[in-house]
C-alpha cells in the first residue's frame, strides 16, 4: 500500500514537471511569435510610410515639372526646362524603389503600372508638346490639345497615387488593428499562463510537502523499527547479516560482531573474517552449506560452533534466504543465532536423562535382582520344611506341629509377593520387542492359563473380537491374565461369575476419561464382572504396588496384580481405569493408541 | 515295526532297566499301541467309537484287562498314551498344515478348542500357539544357519 | 554293553539342589545313575572327553560359574556328538520370554525348581517318563517340549 502511494507520487510529480516544462515552452513559443509579429506590424508600417512618401515625391517632381514646363512655355527660357528634364530621371528611380516596397501587393503593383503608364504618357506628351513650343506654335490647336490633354494626364497621376495612398492607408489601418490586438491579447494570456504554472507549482510543492512528511514519520519507524530490532538482537542473541552475491559485499549487524565477541564493525565484514572464527571441526561443513546457499534459494538451518578470541566456544545457528532487489541482484539475507544456551540445557538434560536412566536401571535391575534372589534361599527354606515335615513330621509335639504350619504359609505368603514383585519388575524391563498381535490369540492365551480355576468356578465369559495391535505380547497376555484372575479371584460366593470383554475403537476426544492423551484414535477393551466391586473412592489407589483392598485371609493377593496392568498399559502409551460398585462388579477399561 | 525298531526299541527298554521277554505280555502292549496310534494318525478309523469299545473289539480282550497290563508294563495308563498321541499328531498338524487349532481339534474329535489347548497345555506345559512359535522361530534359526 | 539304569547328568553349582536332586531320585522307584557337575565348565569337559557316555537327559542350572547353563546349551546343539541329548533347563524362575528363549535355543524340558520335594519327586519322574515316551515310541523328538 505505501509503496503504491509512493510510487502515485512519484509519476504525480513527473507529470506536475513535464507539465510545467511545457507551459513554459508554450510561453516562450508564444512570445516569439508575438515579437516577430511586432517586428512585422512595424516593418509593414515603415513600408507604408516609404510607399506614401515615394508617392508624394513622384506628384511633387511632376508637379514641379509641370509648373517650370508652364514657364518655359510662356517665358521660353529653357532655364526652366531644367525641373521638367530631371523629373524623368527622379521618377524612374522612385518608381524603382515603389516596386521593390509593393512587390508583395498584387493589388498595388497593378495601381503601380498604371501610374507608370501615366506617367510615360505625361513625358511623352511633354516631349511631343515641346516641339510645338520650339517651333513657337504655341496657338496652334493641336498644342492646345496637347496641353489639355497634358492637364487630364496630371489629374489622372493625382487620382492613381490618391487610389495608392488610400489602400495603403486602408492596409496601415488594417495592420495597426492586428497589432493591437495583438498587444492587448498577449499580456492576458502571458498572465494566465502563469497563473496557471504558479497553480501547477503550489501542487507539487504541497504534494512534495505531503510526500516529506510521509517521508520523515516512515524515517522515524524505520529508526524505531531499527532500534527495536537492535535490542531483540541483543536480548534474543541473534544478528543478521546481508551478501551481496554479484559484488561479494557483506554487511553484518552490530549484534552479530557481538556474537562473534568483538565490537560492532570492529572488522571488515568478508567471508573469510567471519570463517576465522568457525570452529576448525565445523569449517568444513559450513563452508559446504554456504557454497550451498548460493546455488539453492534457501539455506537449511545450519549448526556450527565457532570460537571466540577469548577462547570460548558457542553453538550458533544460521537461515539465510534468497532475495532480489528491484534492479533484480541476488542478495542472501541471513539470521545468525546463538544456540549455546538451549544446546548447553539439552546437554544438560541429556546428561540428567542418563542419569535418570541408569538410576532407573539400577534400580530395576536392583528389584529384579532382589526379587530373584530371594527367591533360592526361600524354595530352599520351603523345599526343606517340606522334608522335614514329610521325614520328621510325626515326631514333632503338636505345638511344633502349629509353629511348623505356620512357618509353611509363611513362607508361601513370601514367595507369593516374591514372584509378584519379579513380575512387576520384568515388565519394568527395557527392549521389548513390539510385534503386531492378534489380541484374541492373546487373550485365548491368557484364559488357558487360568482354565483351572475357569472350569472351577463355571465362569462364563464372553468376548468380542478383539483387534489386531502392535504391542509387547508377553506383556498384554500377562494383562489379560491379571484382569481374569482379578475378577475371578473377587467374585462372589455362590454367584457364578460373569466376564464380559468388550471393544471398541474410540476417538480421544470424545472419551472423558483420555483428556491425557496424546494419540487421537484408541482400542478401547473393557473388563467387566459381577463380583464383589470396591468403593470408587479406592479407583486410583487400586492400582499402587502393593495396595490391597481387602484382608489378605479373605482374598489371597499381594496387591502387586493390577500394578503390573498399569504397568504394561503405561508400557503400551496406553490408559487403565477402573470403576467399582461393593457386590456389583468392578469394570477395567483399557486404552491403547492405534498405531 | 521294523526289526531294527524293535531292537531298539529293545535296547532302550533295557537301558531303562526293564526286563524285556518277548511275552505274550509284551507283544499285546506293542498291539495296543500299534492300534492306538493307528487310530489317531489314520483318521478314517478315527470314527464316533469310544477308544475303550474300539480297543476291546479291536484285540478281542476286556478293556479292563487291557488297561491294567499296559500300566503294568508302560507305567502309564492307556488314556495318558492316547492323549500323548493326540497331542503329538496335533503338533504335526500344527507344524506341517495350513490348519488351525479349531479345525485340528474338530479332526482329532474333540468337543472344542479349548478342550484341545487345555489338554495341549496340561501335557506340555505350554499353549499350542506358543509351541508353533517356538518351532518356526527354531526352524528360522536353522535356515539362517544353512544359508 | 547294556546298563540297567537311565544315565542322567545334573550341572548345578549350588549344593542344595544337588542334594535334593539325588534324594529325589534315590527316592524314585526309577533305575538311574545320575552324574553332578559344579559348572558349566566341569560338564563341558566331561562331554568333551572321548569316554564320556551321553545321558538321556542332561539337566541344566541356568547360573553357573565360568560357563552358564545357555552357553552350554549352545555348545551341546552345535556338537553333533550330543545334539541328541534330551535338554532340561532346571532353574530356579523364568518369565515367559526366557522360557520361550530356551526352548527355540533348542531345550526340550524347562523346569521351575519346585519349592515343594514332592512335587520336585513327581516333575522329575514326569519328566523322566515322558522322555522314555518319546524314546520309545518313536515320537519326532524335534517336537519334544516339556515345561513343568
Amino acid at each position: 500500500m505505501k509503496k503504491k502511494y509512493l510510487f502515485e507520487s512519484t509519476s504525480f510529480l513527473r507529470s506536475i514537471l513535464l507539465l510545467s516544462l511545457f507551459v513554459i515552452l508554450l510561453i516562450g513559443g508564444f512570445t516569439y511569435k508575438h515579437i516577430a509579429n511586432l517586428k512585422d506590424s512595424t516593418e509593414v508600417v515603415v513600408k507604408t510610410y516609404k510607399v506614401n512618401v515615394e508617392l508624394e515625391h513622384i506628384i511633387s517632381y511632376l508637379r514641379d515639372a509641370e509648373s517650370g514646363y508652364r514657364n518655359y512655355i510662356a517665358t521660353k527660357d529653357t532655364l526652366y526646362l531644367r525641373p521638367y528634364l530631371n523629373a524623368s530621371e527622379k521618377v524612374n528611380s522612385s518608381f524603382l524603389k515603389l516596386k521593390g516596397l509593393v512587390k508583395e501587393n498584387s493589388e498595388q503593383l497593378e495601381n503601380l503600372k498604371v501610374l507608370n503608364i501615366l506617367t510615360d504618357s505625361l513625358f511623352s506628351n511633354f516631349y511631343k508638346s515641346n516641339v510645338f513650343v520650339k517651333n513657337d506654335e504655341t496657338n496652334t490647336e493641336a498644342f492646345r490639345s496637347l496641353y489639355f490633354k497634358e492637364k487630364i494626364i496630371i489629374d489622372s497621376i493625382r487620382r492613381q497615387s490618391k487610389t495608392m495612398f488610400d489602400l495603403e492607408n486602408k492596409l496601415l489601418n488594417v495592420r495597426q488593428e492586428d497589432y493591437q490586438s495583438d498587444s492587448q491579447f498577449t499580456p492576458l494570456f502571458f498572465y494566465s499562463v502563469l497563473l496557471v504554472t504558479l497553480i501547477f507549482i503550489i501542487i507539487a510543492y504541497n504534494k512534495i510537502s505531503i510526500d516529506l512528511k510521509h517521508i520523515k514519520v516512515k524515517n522515524d519507524q524505520l529508526l524505531i523499527f531499527k532500534e527495536a530490532t537492535n535490542q531483540s538482537e541483543i536480548i534474543g542473541k541473534h544478528g543478521n547479516w546481508i551478501w551481496h552475491i554479484e559484488s561479494n559485499m557483506f554487511a553484518y549487524s552490530d549484534n552479530l560482531y557481538r556474537l562473534l565477541g568483538e565490537e560492532p564493525q570492529s572488522f571488515e565484514a568478508t567471508f573469510d573474517n567471519f570463517l576465522k572464527f568457525v570452529h576448525p571441526e565445523d569449517v568444513e561443513k559450513f563452508s559446504k552449506d554456504l557454497d550451498k546457499m548460493i546455488t539453492v534459494e534457501e539455506l537449511p538451518i545450519t549448526n556450527y560452533r565457532i570460537i571466540q578470541r577469548n577462547g570460548s566456544i558457542k553453538y550458533l545457528k544460521t537461515y539465510a534466504k534468497s532475495f532480489y532487489s528491484d534492479n533484480g541482484q541476488k542478495r542472501l539475507i541471513g539470521n545468525t543465532s546463538d544456540v549455546s544456551y538451549e544446546i548447553e540445557n539439552i546437554l544438560k538434560l541429556e546428561e540428567h536423562n542418563l542419569k535418570l536412566e541408569r538410576n532407573n536401571k539400577e534400580l530395576s535391575a536392583f528389584n529384579y535382582a532382589a526379587s530373584h534372589d530371594l527367591q533360592e534361599p526361600l524354595r530352599k527354606i520351603q523345599t526343606f520344611i517340606s522334608r522335614l515335615e514329610e521325614k520328621e513330621g510325626n515326631k514333632f509335639s503338636d505345638s511344633g506341629r502349629q509353629y511348623l504350619d505356620r512357618i509353611k504359609s509363611a513362607a508361601t505368603r513370601m514367595r507369593l509377593l516374591i514372584d509378584d514383585l519379579l513380575q512387576f519388575s520384568r515388565t519394568n524391563k527395557p527392549d521389548k520387542e513390539f510385534i503386531s498381535s492378534d489380541l484374541n490369540t492373546l487373550f485365548e492365551n491368557a484364559k488357558q492359563d487360568m482354565a483351572e480355576i475357569i472350569l472351577e468356578k463355571k465362569a462364563q465369559i464372553t468376548i468380542d473380537t478383539l483387534p489386531k495391535v502392535t504391542v509387547i505380547e508377553f506383556q498384554i497376555q500377562q494383562l489379560f491374565s491379571n484382569l481374569l484372575s482379578n475378577s475371578l479371584k473377587y467374585s462372589q460366593e455362590e454367584t457364578v461369575p460373569i466376564i464380559k470383554i468388550n471393544y471398541s475403537k474410540v476417538k480421544a476426544d470424545e472419551e472423558p476419561d483420555l483428556i491425557k492423551a496424546t494419540k487421537s484414535l484408541y482400542h478401547k477393551i473393557t473388563f467387566t464382572d459381577n463380583g464383589i466391586g470396591f468403593d470408587q473412592k479406592y479407583t486410583d489407589q487400586i492400582f499402587q504396588l502393593f495396595s490391597r483392598l481387602h484382608n489378605k485371609k479373605e482374598y489371597s493377593g499381594t496387591g502387586v496384580g493390577l500394578s503390573i496392568c498399569k504397568k504394561i498399559v503405561d508400557n503400551h502409551q496406553g490408559f487403565i481405569f477402573a470403576k467399582g460398585e461393593i457386590n456389583i462388579g468392578a469394570t477395567f477399561t483399557i486404552y491403547l493408541p492405534v498405531s | 515295526m521294523t526289526p531294527e525298531e524293535s531292537i531298539a526299541l529293545n535296547d532302550s527298554l533295557n537301558d531303562y532297566g526293564i526286563e524285556i521277554v518277548e511275552s505274550q505280555k509284551g507283544i499285546l502292549v506293542q498291539k495296543i499301541k500299534d492300534v492306538i496310534i493307528d487310530m489317531v494318525f489314520n483318521e478314517e478309523t478315527n470314527v464316533n467309537v469310544k477308544s475303550s469299545v474300539y480297543l476291546s473289539e479291536k484285540l478281542g480282550h476286556s478293556y479292563g484287562y487291557l488297561s491294567n497290563l499296559f500300566s503294568e508294563i508302560t507305567y502309564s495308563s492307556i488314556e495318558n498314551f492316547i492323549i500323548i498321541q493326540k497331542i503329538e499328531y496335533s503338533k504335526q498338524l500344527l507344524l506341517n498344515t495350513d490348519l488351525n487349532l479349531t479345525e485340528i481339534a474338530f479332526r482329532l474329535n474333540y468337543s472344542s478348542v479349548a478342550h484341545l489347548s487345555t489338554q495341549f497345555k496340561n501335557t506340555t506345559g505350554i499353549t499350542p500357539s506358543a509351541f508353533q512359535r517356538i518351532i518356526f522361530k527354531r526352524r528360522k534359526i536353522a535356515q539362517q544357519k544353512t544359508n | 554293553m547294556h546298563t540297567d539304569y537311565i544315565h542322567i547328568i545334573l550341572a548345578d553349582d549350588d549344593e542344595d539342589d544337588i542334594l535334593f536332586f539325588t534324594d529325589a531320585f534315590d527316592e524314585l522307584k526309577i533305575n538311574t545313575k545320575v552324574n553332578t557337575f559344579k559348572d558349566g565348565e566341569e560338564l563341558m569337559n566331561y562331554l568333551n572327553t572321548d569316554k564320556a557316555v551321553m545321558p538321556e537327559v542332561l539337566f541344566l542350572d541356568l547360573n553357573m560359574p565360568k560357563k552358564t547353563g545357555l552357553e552350554c546349551l549352545s555348545e551341546i546343539k552345535a556338537n553333533d556328538k550330543m545334539s541328541g541329548i534330551a535338554i532340561a533347563i532346571y532353574s530356579t524362575s523364568a518369565s515367559e520370554e526366557d522360557i520361550e528363549k530356551t526352548f527355540v535355543l533348542g531345550a526340550n524340558i524347562y523346569i521351575k525348581k519346585p519349592a515343594d520335594f514332592k512335587n520336585l519327586k513327581k516333575v522329575l519322574s514326569e519328566v523322566v517318563s515322558i522322555n522314555w515316551q518319546y524314546h520309545t515310541n518313536s515320537l519326532n523328538k524335534d517336537n519334544f517340549l516339556l515345561r513343568v
